[in-house]
């Protein structure tokens, strides 16, 4: 049984497109870059002013910062910063996302205005310049920079929930598990939201991402993580004007950014495809 | 080859002219001549097969047959029986992932193998009618301009379109309207209008009418009937009810798990089938005329087609099957001139049965009615009339009460008002001695006992089932919302009671037929017992042979429970087998009601007696 199981699983990984395999490959890597950090680069945050910027060289792959710390291992211990905060507000936003948008989009009448105002008075403001304003006036920091994103990503999640629930709303299934006389919670949570949980993942990976460049650009402006910390957003605004004397202390955060960000949309869209077409075929 | 040279606008004006009733066919034969060249003209198709390389599939197989020219042809089968896919293969429209081998010639070209002979003649020599006629057109574009696409290059719109729009008896102003200001019926013919605009050869219809009301199928069918013999086309039809097929074509070919069972005349297959699939088919489609004491279902579902390719596709469902019937693969023979049967004792199949005699539906009941509905009124927002005009009802303990009507008369309305599902506007429901007019004014405990007085089953067997759950969980929540403890016997005793195996608790909707979800919805509905059953049209998504299975069981299960039923449908034949009284609905009004064999053998009112006449009774002369 377990063998057939994992067999199976091998199987579904061969089938899978190029690209999917890859974008696994990278997730992966950061994965294991964020859980493994402390141990795999103990000392990224050593410093060796002797040694000071050098571009990629023996020892250094990519080089060194201004400060004669390594860029690989600062990329590497730089994850540990980077992937935890943007999973925190994916999930913090889907989660409020379902408990608003499954109730408003179910029971609509006046639930349904209140949420959906709520969501347009969030949607009407400059998402990133509230951000910088809020974490500003607050005196930054990592936690509040990753619960002001939840707030404003929570709109968008209850949106995505509330419309897919109107969609099964009117179903048979639901209107007889009406006539079944069961609670509005109960079939909330066990007969619509087990058909629209494709959907909200896939929402949390498309979050993941944006999540992932919205922290490093709060970073990268020094509302987020302190100066000096290995984080991807923050090295890159660190080192911006080193640029000429070793572009890798630029390119390669950035690159670990966009690559991570763009590997989590294709798993994302693969893992949708194959959830959604399962619960529709078998 | 000729046919493309000469264009058909210009080539063949006899037979384009509307109104050229009669003498029609001299002037269309002296056209074909010159469209078909020396060749064969019309359709021959040789030992099509459709495969699914990326599974290894076979979808159908096999599959022979030829349309003269000027000849109708109609592939009858259930769903899964490759009818549609068979015309697809032929025109070269297969889905991705699917291939197709074997011979195929169109208007006397040989077009298998060669796609460029095939985007040559679409279009023009062949014309494709399709399904539904609300998603065929383009909602933002005048329907004229649409129909002036299909035109041949050089034809000239402003007087083709009009000429066009006159042969399938729309008027010409038609022409400058958008899709959606046009009814189901019109928007058909507008499709038919563009479908003949590049003067065809061949002109295919998938199921043209089955979207339509049933007065609506019968005006369509009559004037593409009309049409094709005007301008003497080979036609062919697919469509899954035998009797539209007798009544409208030629000769028929039935299909079955992806093979053709039985080939004749149409006349001929009505008096005598060779096949006991036929036979089977024809039988389980209730009479309109009279009320069967068992409707003869077919046990079991359509096979794959794989499933059964060492054997007769028919030898499981079969009540003459024999050992050789599971020996070999049985191939359509002659078994007389004009007639083919794949069915290995076609020639000493028994006679056949006389047809079944009608039995008198029970007497009236006269208890106090379990359901009540007076005067009730609803009227949705936006909506030109309302679609409730004050109807009242009553339905007697154990009654059985038919509500009939097309789309747009309001019986779902009424249905969903019963349950629940929607507000009227005004008017009373008396569920037993409870109002339940407005649910939302009620307590819990008043709706909780409603719920258990009445429940309902939907039309859709596919959208009526989470498809998140498993049939055993949606079966135990029944039984817990109906306040009867789900011990682990109770389930599988659900599914029994529907005719299921127990050991479908463990599976997914998907797995299921549409009839065994049909099966489980009414398992679900009637885990409490409830005293009054809404159906809204149980039966019409279902094929024939299933469709019989489901009106077995309601009947049975309404002898078993002495269950009420509030039975929703448009189709007259199937109300005749289970209902007591009917009420007809036309556009939210009541117009007529009694006892159903008195509505349906003298009806007094003009509607009622346009229904049963759509009906179709599989006579020529049917389409008038």
């Amino acid at each position: 049984m377990r063998r057939s199981r994992s067999d199976a699983r091998r199987s579904i990984v061969r089938r899978a497109p190029v690209s999917v395999v890859i974008a696994l490959a990278i997730l992966v890597a950061v994965a294991v870059a964020t859980a493994f950090a402390p141990w795999i680069v103990p000392d990224a945050t050593a410093q060796d002013l002797m040694l000071g910027i050098t571009g990629p060289g023996p020892g250094h792959p990519l080089g060194t910062d201004d400060l004669g710390r390594d860029v690989l291992e600062l990329l590497v211990a730089g994850a540990r910063t980077a992937v935890p905060g943007a999973l925190c507000v994916a999930a913090g936003s889907m989660l409020i996302g379902n408990l608003v948008g499954l109730p408003a989009g179910y029971l609509g009448g006046w639930v349904d205005a209140l949420a959906m105002r709520w969501a347009d008075l969030v949607f009407s403001l400059p998402a990133l310049l509230v951000a910088i304003v809020v974490a500003g006036v607050l005196g930054g920091g990592y936690g509040l920079a990753i619960a002001v994103l939840v707030v404003l990503f929570a709109p968008t999640d209850t949106r995505v929930v509330r419309g897919a629930v109107l969609e099964q709303r009117h179903r048979p299934y639901v209107e007889a598990a009406q006539l079944k006389n069961l609670s509005a919670w109960r079939i909330m949570t066990r007969h619509v939201w087990p058909n629209i949980a494709p959907v909200a993942l896939a929402n949390v990976f498309l979050n993941f991402a944006f999540a992932l460049v919205s922290l490093a650009s709060l970073s990268f402006l020094g509302l987020g993580v302190p100066a000096g910390s290995p984080d991807w957003g923050r090295t890159l605004s660190d080192n911006r004007t080193q640029f000429l004397a070793n572009p890798w202390t630029v390119i390669a955060p950035g690159l670990a950014i966009i690559a991570t960000a763009a590997a989590l949309n294709i798993v994302g869209d693969w893992l949708y495809e194959r959830v959604d077409r399962r619960g529709r075929a078998r | 080859m000729a046919s493309r040279a000469e264009g058909p606008v210009t080539g063949d004006p006899g037979a384009r002219r509307p109104g050229g009733d009669g003498s029609g066919t001299g002037r269309s034969a002296a056209g074909r001549t010159g469209t078909t060249g020396g060749g064969l003209g019309g359709v021959g198709v040789e030992g099509l097969a459709v495969r699914q390389p990326a599974t290894g599939r076979t979808l159908l197989s096999e599959v022979s047959f030829e349309v003269a020219p000027g000849e109708s042809v109609a592939i009858v089968g259930e769903s899964g029986s490759g009818k549609s896919l068979t015309v697809r293969a032929m025109l070269g429209l297969l889905p991705r992932g699917l291939e197709a081998a074997g011979r195929v010639d169109i208007d006397g070209v040989r077009v298998d193998d060669d796609p460029r002979a095939r985007a040559r003649q679409r279009g023009g020599v062949v014309s494709l009618l399709m399904q539904d006629p609300f998603t065929l057109l383009n909602p933002l574009r005048r329907v004229g301009r649409q129909i002036a696409d299909g035109l041949p290059r050089g034809a000239d719109a402003t007087i083709e379109v009009p000429r066009l729009l006159a042969e399938v008896g729309l008027p010409g102003d038609v022409a400058g309207r958008y899709p959606f200001q046009l009814s189901g019926g019109m928007r058909q013919r507008v499709g038919l209008a563009a479908a003949l605009a590049g003067g065809p050869r061949v002109l295919v219809a998938d199921e043209p009418t089955t979207a339509l009301d049933a007065t609506t199928q019968r005006e369509v069918l009559a004037l593409v009937r009309r049409i094709q013999r005007e301008r003497d086309m080979a036609f062919v039809l697919i469509t899954h009810d035998l009797r539209l097929a007798f009544s409208t074509c030629d000769r028929v070919v039935v299909m079955y798990a992806g093979r053709i069972m039985e080939v004749g005349g149409a006349a001929a297959v009505r008096d005598e089938q060779l096949h006991p699939y036929t036979r089977a088919l024809l039988a389980a489609e209730p009479p309109a005329d009279r009320r069967l004491a068992v409707i003869p279902a077919v046990p079991g579902s359509v096979p794959a087609h794989d499933a059964v390719a060492d054997r007769c596709a028919f030898v499981e469902r079969c009540s003459l099957a024999v050992a050789e019937c599971r020996a070999a693969r049985p191939v359509p023979v002659a078994v007389r001139p004009g007639r083919e049967s794949a069915c290995l004792r076609a020639v000493e199949l028994p006679a056949q049965p006389a047809p079944a005699p009608g039995v008198t539906p029970p007497a009236p009941v006269t208890a106090a009615p379990v359901l009540q509905v007076r005067d009730l009124r609803r009227t949705f927002a936006g909506a030109s009339r309302p679609a409730l005009a004050g109807v009242s009802l009553s339905i007697a303990p154990g009654e059985v009460v038919g509500v009939v009507g097309e789309s747009g008369s309001g019986k779902t309305t009424l249905a969903r008002c019963v349950a629940g599902l929607e507000r009227p506007d005004a008017g009373t429901i008396l569920l037993g001695d409870a109002d339940c007019s407005d649910y939302g004014a009620l307590s819990r405990t008043a709706v909780r006992q409603a719920r258990r007085t009445a429940q309902m089953i939907f039309q859709d067997p596919y959208s009526t089932l989470n498809p998140a759950r498993t049939i055993g969980a949606a079966l135990a929540e029944a039984l817990r919302a109906d306040g009867r403890p789900a011990a682990s016997g109770d389930v599988a005793g659900l599914l029994e009671s529907v005719g299921l195996n127990r050991d479908m608790a463990g599976m997914r909707p998907a797995g299921l037929s549409g009839g065994e979800r049909q099966r489980v919805a009414i398992a679900r509905a009637i885990a409490g017992e409830p005293r009054l059953l809404i159906c809204d049209e149980p039966v019409s998504a279902l094929d024939v042979s299933v469709q019989a299975q489901i009106l077995s069981l309601l009947a049975e299960l309404r002898e078993r429970l002495s269950m009420a039923m509030l039975f929703i449908t448009h189709d007259l034949a199937v109300v005749r087998q289970i209902a007591d009284r009917l009420y007809v609905l036309e556009a939210g009004r009541c117009v007529e009601t009694g006892p159903a064999e008195q509505v349906l053998d003298t009806p007094a009112h003009p509607y009622t007696r346009a229904l049963l006449a759509s009906v179709p009774d599989g006579s020529p002369g049917w389409l008038g």
